[in-house]
């Protein structure tokens, strides 16, 4: 039985479609990320599972029943703001009491005793807001929202304001925290690489729409659109728009010049362009040449997240970038090397629809 | 002889019934023709008050800072040869884009024709070029980001100041971008100075990188040697994503070297031979010292350090792995994926050259060896 | 550049010396004046040393007033009572319509709201006169003429406006997801405005009654046309210092600092606490 279904809801706010028949269903103890580009709807999801605006269209269920129409206060929900909306004027005890029905008694007090121990925020518990920390007050902010066990969780991009560092911490702790009370858990965020540490399903939401709904891990491999292929991965995947030819029963595809393999022949539908996409970590680099391989000049050499992220001139002049680790080999800027990806690192998507070719078909023929 | 060259540099803001503020204290720093460097720190650490003294909106309260060999600091900005991109973009609301830069070429008196050829190669560069002729106020927050940074990069300046300059970035532009902006500065042998809280933007764009904290330099070294030879243990804690892990080991004496200790299962021999006499001494001495090691320079799988898994997250590329050892909160960063759930035990590998000792006063006594 | 020179001091201290002597001048004037008997005032050249006197006061509050015409029954305590009643009439009344409908323009964004929202303001605009003639036939019919409910009805006008438009700026500033976050918490909307949004808004809310209660306080032709003798504010009182046999400046002198005071009272009281209303921060996160 899901904590939180969502079917097919809609709303429209003047000519926008915010939300166009959106679907999903969350678990309890299940963590879903929502993630996608500014003014892709996201905070409006959130909103309306929150009962700040009211669908359009469709149904909203929690553990059930429908909660469209009803009050915020019936909902069960507990949520977590970007900007922590604290209460500024009571202590952060009684900004995390407030969450409890019963928000007196011995029973209150060691709820909020425990959340607070989780959340390492005991010894605050005494000050206002504005005498807390950016770190310590979203922490008040998700005790607040944990501690009645609420049947759905709602994080609306919490870790937005607090430094690299204390992001990095609580990335680490919040999928623990967040499991504790089989709550459904929608979790907001903007950063990619936030919702595949914290998120067991990701839902990608662009424009209005669920682009694709899947395990972190299924949708860094196998992304369904070359828009959710851009949105993940840092840097962003190359691509490249081709027209593929057969020879040999194989097919091929040039780009800049050289000659690569895509797979057996009754793969692809006709002469049809296409996107070929492959990721940085994915290029091969190496200075000998060959007919599979792109002659590139180097632009630039930025270290990135443990790696070196070369950006490539190709002689098409088309910019790719290339993400190596450090140690793999030596170069400098304006040097000429040769560029090569493996036939499984490639992705291909429609040029029209720009939706996922299955390669699954092409993997077995090949 | 430096390209800039600052010396003693002290800032010390008073304002009436408020305890003086000491933003910037005694910093030296010279940077050399044609280097990138990044001022990086978090808020309030004086990075932004050093950006603004080179730049002259803010007057230096001791020291001196010299460009080309000559003394700027009490110029007023306009005759110090400086270009500046603003974080809050600054950008002239009634102009269009294409106005906005070539608003910056108006001292050099150059022909038209060259205005709009050198306008429009910036533009091309920062991929603004189809928004020429659009006013600031309809464009996006990131493309405003990149009129600014064209604003201050199509200049001829002895030296180009930026300051948070890609923050506003779309994300998939940021990689790219950096890229192209290394390429131009690097070609042009321009001089640059940035601004930034963000480490992957520093250590991206940057040669050298300053580590700020409290007004005070840390470190001025490259990307690999500050998360490779911490100078201290706030370099140690502050760079690499995540910070090093640091743990509080036992020291005693064994043979000629010392063997630190953090439990029954987390201990290492130091060999003497590897230590300097200063080394030595701080370690006889001291009953506990900081040892500091990087989560990419553990091995996991075997070893002998036991690890209870707290979290195991893929982020597409790598593997975050954190766990409990010894009461201490272990993170491991490997570029393949393991089955590890919460709860299991796993074994980390941990080499006694990968560890970075700390001395009581939190300088780093011996660093770790770079392979 | 945060140094500053002798001489900038120097002018910066003749400047802000000038000010306050500008516009302090008539207030110790008028203070100076109120101990002082008509003959002392009328003097000239006038002089700043002279031999104080309470005779002013006694006659304010025993409420005889002696002239050279001979004794006058004046009602100046009456009058400081009416102002007080009246005044904080208006306000409590304004304060309870006021703030709720200033915290649904805040918040609520309704067919026509900005145009009800302005045409309240807009009777700030109106000249009272224009409004007062044939408001006081209506309150001829009603029966309100000369009623303590009639006055602070009318002070409405003065009193509405302000309070709706300062703490509707209020309630905008504070962020709708604190309100939300509370209801999340299980509360109902009216634990919400009265728990969070009253509270927070609560500088401000001081901050327009204070300053409505000074408008009305002030108010003067409203009064006079609608009150008469033992429903009249000191503003209109005051009037019956000029007799016949010439103004009495000097019980003048002593009504003013009289009637100014509870306000000044006020505003310094409020101040402190607006000070630290204001500072309370974090309403934006």
């Amino acid at each position: 039985m899901a904590g939180l279904e969502i079917k097919s809801v809609s709303k429209t706010f003047g000519t926008v479609r915010t939300a166009d028949s959106l679907s999903l269903s969350v678990e309890p103890g299940e963590i879903v990320a929502v993630f996608g580009p500014s003014g892709g709807g996201k905070t409006v999801l959130l909103r309306m599972i929150a009962g700040m605006f009211e669908p359009d269209e469709g149904d909203i269920l929690i553990g059930g029943r429908s909660i469209v129409g009803a009050a915020p206060e019936r909902r069960s929900i507990g949520m977590a703001f970007q900007n922590f909306a604290l209460f500024p004027h009571m202590t952060a005890r009684d900004n995390i009491a407030s969450g409890l029905r019963k928000k007196r008694g011995a029973d209150a007090a060691a709820r909020v005793q425990t959340i607070s121990r989780l959340l390492k925020i005991e010894h605050v518990l005494g000050h206002v807001p504005r005498e807390l920390s950016n770190g310590q007050k979203q922490r008040t902010a998700l005790a607040r929202a944990l501690v009645g066990n609420p049947e759905v969780l709602l994080l609306d991009d919490p870790l937005r304001n607090v430094d690299a560092k204390l992001r990095y911490e609580m990335r680490l702790e919040l999928p623990n925290l967040l499991r504790r009370g089989e709550a459904a858990v929608l979790y907001v965020t903007q950063d990619y690489r936030e919702a595949m540490a914290i998120a067991d399903r990701i839902a990608v939401l662009t424009a209005g729409r669920f682009e694709q709904v899947a395990s972190p891990e299924e949708i860094y491999a196998r992304p369904a659109s070359v828009a959710v292929a851009r949105l993940f991965g840092d840097p962003s995947i190359n691509l490249a728009e081709i027209v593929p030819f057969v020879e040999h029963g194989t097919v091929f595809a040039t780009i800049s010049g050289a000659r690569v393999l895509l797979g057996a022949a009754d793969a692809l539908p006709g002469d049809r362009p296409y996107w070929l996409g492959v990721r940085p970590e994915d290029l091969g680099i190496s200075l000998l040449g060959g007919g599979d391989a792109m002659p590139a000049r180097v632009l630039a050499i930025t270290p990135m997240h443990e790696k070196v992220v070369l950006l490539l001139r190709l002689e098409d002049g088309k910019e790719w970038l290339a993400s190596l680790r450090p140690d793999a080999l030596k170069l400098a800027a304006e040097d000429s090397v040769f560029v090569r990806f493996a036939q499984e690192a490639v992705q291909l998507f429609d040029r029209e629809t720009g939706l996922r070719v299955s390669l699954s078909h092409r993997r077995q023929a090949a | 002889m430096g390209m800039l060259e600052l010396r003693s540099i002290d800032k010390v803001y008073r304002s009436r019934g408020r305890p003086a503020v000491h933003a910037v204290r005694s910093l030296d720093m010279a940077v050399e023709k044609g280097e990138i460097v990044a001022l990086l720190g978090s808020s309030g650490c004086g990075k932004t008050s050093t950006l603004r003294m080179i730049a002259g909106f803010e007057s230096v309260t001791a020291g001196s800072i010299a460009l080309r060999g000559r003394r700027i600091d009490e110029l007023p900005p306009a005759r110090r040869k400086v270009a500046m991109a603003f974080e809050g973009y600054s950008l002239y609301p009634p102009l269009t884009v294409r106005e906005n830069i070539a608003f910056a070429l108006k001292s050099q008196q150059l022909s038209r024709s060259e205005v709009s050829r050198r306008v429009e190669a910036i533009a091309r560069l920062v991929e603004i070029d189809d928004i020429l002729e659009s006013y600031p106020r309809v464009i996006s927050g990131g493309q405003q980001q990149r009129v600014s940074l064209a604003r201050a990069l199509v200049r001829d300046a002895d030296l180009y100041l930026l300051d948070e300059p890609m923050g506003q970035l779309e994300p998939q532009l940021r990689a790219v971008l950096r890229g192209r902006i290394k390429s131009l500065l690097a070609e042009r042998e321009m001089t640059a100075i940035f601004v930034t809280h963000d480490q992957t933007e520093a250590s991206a764009l940057a040669d050298r990188i300053v580590v700020m904290e409290d007004g005070v330099l840390q470190q001025f070294a490259s990307e690999k040697e500050l998360k490779e030879r911490p100078a201290n243990l706030f370099v140690a804690s502050f760079i690499g994503e995540p910070p090093m892990n640091l743990l509080e080991m036992e020291v005693k004496q064994a043979g000629s070297g010392f063997r630190l200790s953090a439990g029954p299962d987390v201990a290492f021999d130091i060999s003497g031979d590897g230590l300097d006499q200063a080394a030595r001494g701080v370690l006889a001495a001291v009953p506990r010292v900081q040892v500091g090691i990087r989560p990419q320079r553990i091995g996991v799988g075997e070893g002998a350090v036991r690890v209870r898994i707290g979290s195991n997250q893929w982020l597409g590329d790598q593997s975050h792995i954190a766990g409990e050892c010894a009461g201490y909160l272990l993170i491991a960063v490997i570029p393949n994926r393991i089955a590890a759930r919460p709860g299991d035990v796993v074994q980390f590998a941990i080499a006694p050259r990968h560890l970075n000792i700390f001395g009581p006063d939190g300088v780093c006594i011996r660093h770790a060896e770079v392979s | 550049m945060e140094h500053e020179s002798l001489a900038g001091r120097i002018f910066r201290g003749a400047a802000l010396t000038l000010i306050l002597v500008f516009f302090m001048f008539p207030i110790v004037w008028i203070l100076l004046m109120s101990f002082q008997t008509n003959e002392q005032i009328l003097r000239i050249p006038p002089r700043i040393l002279f031999e104080p006197t309470l005779a002013n006061y006694e006659a304010l509050i025993s409420g005889q007033l002696r002239t050279a015409a001979g004794n006058l029954e004046i009602t100046f305590m009456r009058n400081l009572w009416n102002s007080f009643v009246l005044s904080s009439g208006a306000v409590v009344l304004a304060l309870l319509l006021g703030v709720p409908a200033a915290y649904a323009f805040a918040r609520f964004k309704f067919r026509l709201g900005e145009t009800i929202a302005f045409t309240l303001l807009s009777f700030r605009f109106a000249p009272p006169l224009l409004v007062l003639l044939p408001l006081s036939l209506y309150y001829q019919e009603l029966g309100l003429n000369d009623t303590y409910v009639g006055i602070v009805w009318v002070y409405q006008l003065i009193a509405l406006p302000l309070i709706l438009w300062i703490v509707r700026g209020y309630f905008e500033d504070i962020s709708p997801d604190i309100e939300h976050a509370y209801r999340l918490a299980g509360h109902s909307w009216s634990e919400a405005f009265t728990r969070i949004a009253v509270p927070l808004a609560g500088p401000g809310i001081a901050a327009a009654g204070l300053l409505s209660f000074i408008f009305c306080w002030n108010n003067f032709i409203f009064a006079l046309i609608l009150a008469s003798a033992d429903k009249q504010p000191v503003t209109v009182g005051a009037l019956a210092f000029v007799t016949a046999s010439g103004i009495q400046y000097g019980q003048i002198a002593a009504a003013i600092v009289l009637s100014v005071t509870p306000t000044l009272l006020l505003a310094l009281y409020a101040q402190r606490y607006l000070v630290e209303g204001l500072s309370l921060g974090a309403v934006k996160g």
